[in-house]
């Protein structure tokens, strides 16, 4: 199963090399994020509920996630044109598992948002961005986002599968808002003040996946108990979309 | 080397098809005929595993296609109605994929393709990309993706609607060719009479879901009977007794007159002689499956163009 994933991987890359414009909108919209967040709102970072992080540091993970939410519709998006072609049907009628099947486009569009990370992390060194816990943040802090890239690329993946639908896959992407604003997005919990936002922020995955990227990146020290909840929330997110994707594929064909 | 038994397909209670079956012996070229809407694409996604059957079962080369589905692809080859091509990758591309997704090595794979690119005419093409093709390079294509594994059961779905007559003639010549030269079994659907008639070994007739008739073409046609005669009379006075003296009947002006071969001929034509008629029009008529739909459903056969 790996080598047909592999070999399905690697197409779903070259399409989407070869389709410019779906990945970079959603790259300006993610350094787009990072320059307007640090410029405007790093005054807060002085609040001493920050405990003296620098905000840059605090809101990379946002433009990170942020990325990683836009732009796995992209992933969902490359599979509908795939159904409307009728090339997803081809796929099908070959040997290869359903699974690779699935996990050919949501590992090109985890190893999409890869390279978009290093992007804003690049940026983010442009601005002045250092982190206190060395190297190790940074790659910790990849892991996350290939972690939830992965999951969120199969999310966008099963809901193409299950609608068929460029519409219903590009509308999919709205869930894109709950996640980013109902969350610890721009201030730390201790800093929401209505009760509801709080618990939105506590059942929001997105919480957890931006916490455990500010566990290694704000500080010397790194937590390692926040870090392993979000590694955690992003496998389990994962499997289950994995699981989701594949048992969709079957009768994906044009409506 | 395909054996259906009580295949059914239901959508939201109706059924799409409706508890067919029929078998398919190897080397044969088996048509599955039947108008727009009767439930041919429907049995071809379901023996090809693309959907899930409702109910009844099918197994190909001893493969159930419900419990044995990877088996089952390896042993099929598929052109469904549209093709099925992704319009940024070159043909070449594509044609190396589908290898490697058979499980070929990258030489393999490479050498199958350009082995195909050569076998439909697209040696010069192979190396701009598929979206660039026009209509009939796409089917070719598709046709060339379809063969990469070798497969032993070809199914072909409606694989000239809307094609011109010429390109029809090619793609009965293809079919043909893969079914003597290889021994490919063929599984075809088709909406035209006269395709099941000119390439088949044996139809079966589809109807709303439900099989009508099965058979050769020259046994389905039996079933309605002989050729007979078709006389338009100059004077049309006359066909009354015409009619009645070879036991006919009549349409609007055309005498219809059941025939038994030349002899009947003869005596058709001593007979306007005789009396001295002349015939406007005069045709011996085959019978054909158009003739057996009418008979069997009590509507016309409708083609879609």
């Amino acid at each position: 199963m790996w080598r047909e994933t592999l070999i399905l991987t690697k197409r779903s890359l070259l399409v989407t090399l070869r389709n410019p414009f779906s990945f970079i909108p959603n790259l300006i919209i993610s350094v787009f994020f990072l320059l307007v967040y640090t410029s405007g709102l790093s005054g807060i970072s002085s609040l001493p509920q920050f405990g003296g992080v620098d905000y840059l540091n605090f809101i990379l993970p946002v433009s990170i996630v942020s990325g990683a939410v836009g732009g796995a519709g992209g992933a969902g998006q490359a599979l509908v044109k795939d159904i409307e072609s009728g090339y997803f049907a081809r796929l099908l009628l070959t040997p290869v598992s359903r699974t690779a099947i699935v996990l050919g486009p949501m590992l090109a569009g985890m190893l999409q948002l890869f390279v978009q990370t290093l992007l804003i992390f690049g940026m983010g060194f442009l601005l002045g961005l250092s982190i206190p816990a060395g190297s190790a943040g940074f790659f910790l802090t990849i892991v996350l986002a290939l972690g939830f890239g992965l999951a969120f690329a199969g999310y966008s993946v099963g809901v193409a599968l299950k609608t068929r639908n460029a519409q219903a896959a590009q509308a999919g992407t709205l869930l894109f808002f709950p996640l980013i604003f109902l969350s610890t997005t721009f201030v730390p919990k201790e800093l929401i003040e209505a009760e509801w936002l709080k618990i939105a922020a506590t059942l929001n995955p997105t919480t957890y996946i931006m916490e455990g990227m500010r566990a290694v990146l704000l500080r010397e020290t790194i937590d390692w108990s926040v870090y392993t909840q979000g590694v955690l929330v992003a496998a389990v997110l994962s499997l289950a979309m994995v699981v989701f994707a594949a048992l969709n594929a079957r009768g994906a064909l044009k409506k | 080397m395909i054996e259906v038994e009580q295949l059914t397909k239901e959508y939201n209670g109706k059924k799409v098809v409706d508890q067919i079956s029929f078998h398919v012996k190897k080397g044969e070229i088996f048509a599955f005929l039947g108008p727009n809407g009767a439930g041919k694409s429907t049995t071809v996604q379901m023996l090809t595993t693309l959907i899930a059957v409702s109910s009844g079962h099918a197994t190909i080369n001893q493969y159930d296609i419900e419990r044995d589905q990877k088996n089952v692809r390896l042993q099929i080859g598929v052109a469904l109605q549209e093709t099925g091509i992704d319009n940024d990758l070159t043909g070449q591309e594509l044609l190396v994929l589908q290898g490697k997704l058979f499980g070929f090595s990258q030489e393999k794979a490479v050498e199958r393709a350009h082995e195909l690119l050569e076998l439909v005419g697209l040696a010069a093409d192979g190396k701009r990309r598929s979206g660039t093709y026009s209509g009939g390079m796409k089917r070719r294509l598709d046709l060339a993706l379809t063969l990469v594994h070798q497969p032993t059961v070809l199914f072909l779905d409606e694989p000239t609607t809307g094609l011109d007559p010429a390109s029809r003639l090619q793609i009965w010549t293809e079919v043909r060719r893969l079914n003597e030269e290889y021994g490919t079994t063929i599984f075809l659907t088709t909406q035209y009479l006269e395709e099941a008639d000119q390439l088949a070994d044996r139809i079966a007739i589809i109807n709303d879901g439900k099989l009508i008739a099965e058979g050769t073409a020259a046994e389905l046609k039996a079933m309605n009977g002989a050729e007979r005669i078709e006389v338009v009379l100059e004077d049309q006075s006359a066909s009354e007794a015409f009619r009645a003296a070879f036991s006919g009947r009549i349409e609007k002006e055309i005498v219809l007159l059941p025939s038994a071969g030349t002899e009947t001929l003869k005596q058709v034509v001593r007979y306007l002689d005789d009396h001295h008629l002349t015939a406007r029009s005069l045709v011996v008529k085959q019978p054909s499956l158009d003739d057996v739909f009418i008979q069997l459903t009590g509507q016309a056969y409708k083609e879609d163009k």
